[in-house]
């Protein structure tokens, strides 16, 4: 009796944290795929978090997506990832930040891993799939189950977290973070960072 | 796809306490935590019945806003 007792609450436990962890991957792929409209922009600024870093660099987002107005995000927004028709400062992508190069071999490893959990793109997204927010959110989906795959455990998530995500994502949010139109997505970037932390440490200590 | 039979074991305790100590807690970003939740629950019906190459079916990684 007792040990049944215990799974349940050790299953409810654990999806607590997915459903927490697939808020943040979702909501970083939101900041990231495009600019902020009125919408997404009240969302946010609603938010709240507590006093662990995470949860400090949740507020301050919050706090600064309150003070400022959708055209200003938009112009930050653009300023740094499309720049006036010749790019912005930075290059969201996998293969760019691996390679040197776009539309390289980590784009391919992408493009592999997405037909094998069936992920689709749909037609209406221009950039290449190994967009941080692209990956972002396909981590969002495998943790909720919304491919073809089905929910996908810790270790499958792991798989595509350390093959795509772990080891650039830090060095794209370090360069926003520090890039000189980042105001508000600084603090994206810190949110960035910290959550990024905590995933590759959460997920060193269950392998 | 077979990843998803090793699903039910329990995640390690180090794991656990980690991510509460994180603050991957209910309690630290709770409105966070409940948007995620309902966006999955939507996603969920939304695909149930459709065919995979549908819009509608993946709804895909940018159109996250509806959450």
């Amino acid at each position: 009796m007792s040990e049944v007792h215990t799974t349940i609450v050790e299953t409810s436990a654990e999806a607590d944290f997915d459903g927490i962890r697939a808020g943040f991957y979702a909501l970083l792929a939101r900041l990231l795929a495009r600019p902020l409209d009125d919408e997404f922009l009240d969302h946010v600024s609603r938010l709240e978090g507590d006093d662990s870093a995470l949860g400090l660099a949740l507020t301050k987002v919050a706090g600064l997506a309150k003070a400022g107005s959708d055209d200003h995000f938009q112009d930050e927004y653009s300023r740094l990832f499309y720049g006036q028709g010749q790019g912005g400062e930075l290059l969201p992508f996998s293969s760019y930040y691996l390679t040197g190069q776009l539309y390289d071999a980590p784009l391919a490893a992408v493009r592999d891993d997405m037909a094998t959990l069936g992920i689709q793109p749909t037609g209406s997204v221009k950039e290449p799939e190994d967009h941080i927010a692209g990956l972002l959110d396909m981590m969002h989906g495998l943790i909720t189950g919304r491919f073809d795959a089905g929910t996908v455990n810790l270790v499958g998530q792991q798989d595509f977290y350390d093959r795509h995500i772990g080891p650039w994502a830090s060095d794209f949010f370090a360069d926003l973070k520090k890039a000189d139109s980042a105001e508000f997505y600084a603090a994206v970037a810190e949110l960035g960072l910290a959550f990024t932390d905590i995933e590759a440490e959460a997920f060193r200590l269950a392998a | 796809m077979d990843h998803k039979d090793k699903s039910s074991k329990p995640e390690k305790r180090g794991r656990r306490e980690f991510l509460t100590l994180a603050g991957i807690s209910a309690a630290g970003v709770g409105a966070l935590a409940a948007a995620g939740t309902a966006e999955a629950a939507e996603s969920k019906q939304t695909d149930k019945g459709q065919g995979y190459q549908e819009t509608a079916h993946v709804r895909t990684y940018y159109e996250l806003a509806k959450y």
